[in-house]
């Protein structure tokens, strides 16, 4: 098991709606973070396209070998990560 | 794996958990969005695959998909295991 597995859902928490690059069995990706599966370890990263397109990528826990952050997001961005996944007209009811 | 805690670690247990649901919810989303969406499978010997995806097991050991192509031709089902993937991606519209 790697370091990155390893780690406290608390620390992966810490990660989530920050731009960071990962690496993974030789190859870089970039990208903001929207979760971290506290199962996989698998850490989902969302690059917004033009045209109102999103990409998703997600690095399988097991292969994450470096996560470095790149960049803080602000709470607009915590918002649109938020708000991607969720069904249209959902509630958060617990804070 | 979940390692028990006195009850002087009660209080971090609990922010532990929270964040652990918190994490996880937006994790099956992220899966529930998937669904019936082309995805690319990047796995280990420089192998990459397309395929739709249809779901995985809990545990994330998994992915069941449809339409795999692969060099020998379409798999109409298939299951991946993951420990062979290094990445997955796919793409959805942003504008909600």
């Amino acid at each position: 098991m790697n370091e990155w597995c390893r780690k406290k859902p608390l620390e992966w928490q810490g990660y989530v709606n920050k731009e960071v690059k990962v690496t993974a069995a030789e190859q870089e990706y970039q990208g903001w973070v929207f979760t971290v599966d506290p199962v996989s370890a698998n850490i989902v990263l969302v690059n917004f396209k033009d045209g109102g397109k999103a990409s998703i990528v997600a690095v399988m826990g097991h292969a994450v070998e470096a996560v470095d952050v790149l960049r803080e997001g602000d709470s607009s961005m915590a918002d649109q990560l938020t708000s991607l996944f969720m069904p249209a007209g959902a509630q958060s009811y617990s804070r | 794996t979940i390692s028990a805690s006195g009850p002087v670690d009660c209080v971090d247990l609990r922010s532990e958990q929270r964040a652990r649901s918190f994490l996880r919810e937006r994790y099956l989303r992220s899966l529930i969005a998937m669904v019936k969406r082309d995805a690319k499978f990047t796995m280990y010997e420089k192998v990459k695959v397309d395929a739709v995806f249809a779901g995985s097991d809990i545990d994330i050991l998994n992915f069941q998909v449809e339409d795999l192509e692969t060099p020998l031709g379409v798999q109409k089902e298939a299951l991946i295991r993951c420990p062979d993937v290094i990445s997955y991606s796919f793409e959805i519209d942003s504008s909600l």
